[in-house]
């Protein structure tokens, strides 16, 4: 046997290695599964003083493409409202109420209310959490899930709702820990 | 430590057996020199150098050239033999240096001498090829056990290391890591989504008995995509002499609690000749790191590592099977983990990270979970008219699981998942030297290489699934005289890559194609003006297919705080590579300089977006794959100079100059300017010696200098329409730092084997520093000090 002969004899196993291959596997596209996306915020407000006014807004497809249509707040002057948050994942069947698991989770989540009246708006807006959790002294600390919130001059601006994951650092303070959510909605004080 | 079980019964069975291998313990000395011929001080190629006492040898190269690695402290007899020429032997003494230069012999002609020579020893690969390159082997790669491969070349001039804390790091030559690095892992290009710049190579270093690098482009031989360089993963030669053989490491260092295990046993069979086997292992555990002022949470290591070789070697042809796995559970500092942009700046602000927790082995998200198999099958057939030819397959496949920090859900799912399956072949003829009458000699090789991968993810979207295709076809020649060796080489390469989509809205996959190929070519020149000085010179193209992440990825970096964008459009990075060195061996003094210039068109690197991504998680600053005409031009130095014959003064700098010319700016994460020296001072017996417990003691002090790198691009932010606009690095490139570290080493004669002792501390001074080139660098220190110990024990019976 010469060396040709026995050098097409290793090649042998090459062709099998190539062979064996399966090449249909990376043609079978999985979708994109985010363990933690939030799709949808809602914030409902629902007036302490008659007439009762419910107010909601929702902000959709928060994880790709923010669609902000209906995430505007339509609020009356000096009106105190009942604030409550819920925070949804669509992608996963069923639904995951992401509120939910923050509320179980609430000595490790903080829901940061700011609000910014629009340049030379006199609007003023106050949003006070009225939930706690169960940290130790020196807690407990809110975690603002549902909420008081007061509404004061008329005009327009932003409110920014952002949720903190603050494990084993939770103090009151935004500071520690990082975002999940950042988000901001509309709001007219008429 | 599941597993170590085995390592205690190895030991075990070999304790009780009596030594007799003495020829295999794995000393540390390299001894190098040169074979001429003594009327025409030509190279006598195939010429080989065997040391009496060890009955161990090497074969001169084309150049004549030889090398003889793993030499024990002590005095021998060197004998020089060729065929046709008179056999002489030479007294040389070894003592704790890692290098003895011998001077070139020259043997004179004899026609009466008719034994046939035997070759006993394995070439380097890489030594075949003139470029320029570096190694750590012997004494130096044991002072750097317990290391990942990263750290572990970072010593060498023209290396560096790009980090992700403490628990990641890949190498970095001349400037340039990741796809532009090939890796050989005993001969396989690793592939292991190396695109990643948090993605270590998934190697054990305790694999090797040699680390070699080609420092340059080495497109020729080992394919597209070398523009940076080459790593050769280099085992130890599988036992030819029968009976059993091994190695026991242990490390263990005081930050991080580090311990490692490793160890291997081989046999070469009695019975059938030429048949030998070989277990290997390693366990590695690290804890938190610890900075001079706190410990970085969460940043534990895990690493199981085992491979398997069976070979059959004979004159005439061999196979071998080759079989490993490498298993990491890779913790992420927690400090380092932000959900938006607004953390990370609040973070870069904190002059410490908010948590700070005490030690602990705990391992939890974020961490990386990687797996790679690899299983090699190698053949050749020998002939002296026909030459050699190998033929190398290997199926590598490589699974990669990251875990992101949760915070709502309870999703036992990593983030992010990636299976990447390769299929290698490689035939190579090598030639088998021809002489050209009187007038110097020709060796030369042809070659043919094969790829296929296919990659799925899972999770999140970061790239796409895809099938690609690679063929390669070279031819290299090498002419030697007696001062002058040119070689030169040409290429060809063909890639495709298929990558498949998926529309979420009507479920239809699609796919894009692209297709390049490429040839590139390489000539070298090297140039022995006298025994002592060595010119040499090397121009090579090499090129670069744009791989799947600069094309397709899409998607959030949560760890980079960056929105990566791939850019379907990219061209091949074309780079002209240009090395020029110079090497003079003395007796007191060594010095060898390195100059390079590597030109890169169409490299490809992240250009900041000036439109910010908005997600849940808030504003990201986006970036897209670009093009620009970038340089790369260094010095790399070493010097020697013995002061005494006890006391050896080194020095190492690798000097760095980064451009990028379309846009007359400069490049981000270019390794700053260092200067690593030391001082070594042997003490009492240098030799090894049967009678004496201790030999082979050193000393040395050691001082790195890391200059701050003042070539970056400007770190600007401003705001427009309301949005945040960047432009450069996210912070400024942190001080100029320096370390002091010391090492003691020695022999010590421990049931007739020597164990090695080293003693290393790193940042003795416990200095709070931050690394330009550490990813991590926004949020934390780098460790401050580290006592390790090596223990090192051959074993045999």
């Amino acid at each position: 046997m010469n060396l040709l002969t026995k050098s097409f004899l290793l090649l042998i196993p090459v062709a099998m290695l190539a062979g064996a291959c399966n090449t249909t596997d990376e043609e079978n596209v999985t979708p994109t599964d985010d363990n933690e996306a939030i799709t949808t915020a809602t914030l409902t407000l629902t007036s302490q003083t008659t007439p009762v006014q419910t107010v909601t807004a929702t902000i959709e497809n928060l994880n790709t493409s923010a669609d902000l249509t209906n995430a505007t707040l339509n609020l009356r002057v000096n009106t105190t409202y009942t604030g409550a948050v819920t925070l949804l994942d669509k992608t996963k069947t069923p639904t995951l109420d992401v509120s939910a698991e923050v509320k179980t989770e609430g000595n490790e989540h903080l829901l940061v209310y700011t609000f910014t009246p629009a340049t030379g708006s006199p609007a003023s807006l106050t949003v006070m959490s009225t939930d706690t959790d169960t940290n130790p002294a020196p807690g407990p600390y809110p975690i603002g899930l549902t909420t008081q919130v007061r509404t004061g001059a008329a005009g327009s601006g932003k409110l920014r709702l952002v949720l903190r994951h603050q494990p084993n650092a939770k103090n009151g303070t935004a500071a520690p820990g990082t975002s999940d959510l950042d988000t901001e909605f509309n709001v007219l004080i008429n | 430590m599941r597993g170590s079980w085995k390592i205690g019964v190895i030991v075990g069975l070999l304790a009780g057996s009596r030594p007799m291998c003495r020829a295999q313990t794995a000393c540390t000395t390299v001894l190098a020199g040169r074979i001429l011929s003594a009327d025409t001080y030509k190279p006598l190629t195939g010429a080989t150098v065997t040391i009496r006492q060890l009955t161990t040898g090497a074969v001169a190269d084309t150049a004549g050239y030889f090398r003889l690695s793993g030499v024990c402290p002590g005095n021998y007899t060197v004998e020089y033999q060729f065929l046709g020429y008179k056999s002489l032997s030479q007294p040389v003494t070894v003592g704790s240096d890692s290098v003895v230069t011998m001077a070139a012999v020259a043997l004179p002609v004899d026609n009466q001498t008719l034994q046939e020579v035997i070759v006993t020893d394995r070439r380097s690969e890489a030594q075949k090829l003139l470029q320029v390159q570096t190694a750590l082997s012997g004494s130096a790669l044991d002072a750097t056990r317990g290391q990942s491969l990263g750290e572990s070349l970072k010593g060498l001039p023209g290396l560096y290391a790009v980090q992700t804390g403490p628990s990641i790091s890949k190498p970095v030559i001349h400037g340039l890591y990741s796809n532009r690095i090939v890796t050989l892992n005993n001969g396989v290009r690793q592939e292991d989504q190396q695109w990643g710049s948090e993605h270590a190579p998934q190697i054990d270093p305790f694999l090797a008995t040699r680390l070699t690098v080609i420092k340059g482009a080495a497109s020729i031989r080992y394919g597209s995509d070398a523009i940076g360089g080459v790593i050769l993963v280099e085992p130890k030669a599988m036992p030819s002499s029968p009976g059993f053989g091994g190695e026991v490491n242990v490390v263990a260092g005081t930050n991080g609690g580090q311990g490692v295990v490793s160890g291997y046993i081989e046999q070469a069979l009695k019975q059938i000749a030429g048949l030998s086997w070989r277990l290997q292992g390693t366990l590695k555990r690290v804890g938190y790191a610890r900075t001079p002022d706190y410990y970085l949470e969460n940043s534990s290591y895990r690493e199981n590592n085992l491979s398997g070789t069976v070979a059959y070697n004979r004159r005439r042809g061999g196979a071998e099977v080759f079989y490993s796995q490498f298993n990491t559970h890779v913790g992420l500092f927690t400090g380092a983990q932000v959900g938006s942009l607004a953390d990370f700046y609040a973070a870069i602000a904190r002059p410490e990270p908010l948590s700070q927790p005490g030690f602990s082995y705990d391992l939890g998200r974020p961490y990386q979970h990687v797996q790679h198999d690899l299983l090699k099958f190698r053949a050749f057939l020998r002939s002296e008219r026909w030459g050699t030819v190998t033929v190398t397959i290997a199926r590598q496949q490589n699974v990669r699981r990251e875990y992101d920090v949760l915070a709502f859900s309870r999703s036992t799912d990593p983030e992010l998942y990636l299976k990447l399956v390769t299929q290698t072949a490689d035939l190579v003829w090598e030639q088998e030297p021809v002489k050209l009458a009187g007038r110097g000699q020709l060796s030369g090789s042809v070659g043919l290489s094969g790829i296929t991968q296919g990659n799925v993810r899972r999770f999140l979207f970061l790239i796409p699934n895809y099938r690609n295709y690679g063929l390669g076809v070279f031819a290299m020649e090498r002419y030697a005289t007696a001062r002058w060796t040119v070689e030169a080489g040409i290429r060809y390469d063909y890639r495709w890559l298929r990558a498949f989509f998926l529309d979420e809205s009507t479920n239809a996959v699609t796919a894009r194609t692209r297709d390049w190929r490429n040839t590139t070519g390489s000539l070298g020149v090297t140039y022995q003006a006298n025994q002592h000085l060595t010119v040499s010179g090397n121009l090579s193209t090499a090129w670069r297919a744009p791989n799947v992440s600069d094309l397709y990825s899409d998607g959030l970096h949560q760890s980079a705080v960056a929105y990566e964008r791939g850019n379907p459009d990219l061209k091949p990075e074309q780079a002209l590579n240009t090395n020029l060195s110079l090497e003079y061996t003395g007796q007191r003094f060594y010095a060898d300089i390195g100059l390079y210039t590597n030109q890169i068109d169409n490299y490809i690197y992240l250009k900041p977006d000036s439109v910010p991504i908005v997600r849940q998680r808030g504003t990201f600053p986006a970036y897209s794959y670009s093009q620009v005409l970038a340089s790369f031009r260094g010095v790399d130095a070493t010097i020697r100079y013995k002061l005494t014959d006890r006391l050896t003064l080194s020095s190492r700098t690798s000097i760095l100059f980064a451009y990028d010319r379309t846009n007359h700016s400069y490049l981000v994460y270019i390794p700053p300017n260092r200067t690593d020296n030391s001082l070594r001072y042997a003490v009492g017996q240098m030799e090894a010696s049967a009678r004496k417990r201790l030999s082979g003691l050193y000393v040395s002090l050691t001082h790195n200098y890391v200059a701050r790198q003042n070539r970056v691009p400007a770190v600007t932010q401003r705001q427009e329409n309301g949005q945040v606009i960047f432009t450069g690095d996210f912070a400024p490139p942190p001080a100029a730092y320096s370390l002091v570290g010391a090492e003691v080493g020695f022999a010590w004669r421990v049931i007739h084997r020597p164990l090695t002792v080293i003693l290393t501390g790193t940042n003795l001074f416990n200095r709070a520093y931050r690394d330009y080139l550490d990813r991590f660098r926004y949020f934390a220190d780098e460790p401050g000090r580290n006592l390790i110990l090596k223990l090192k024990l051959p074993l045999g019976l």
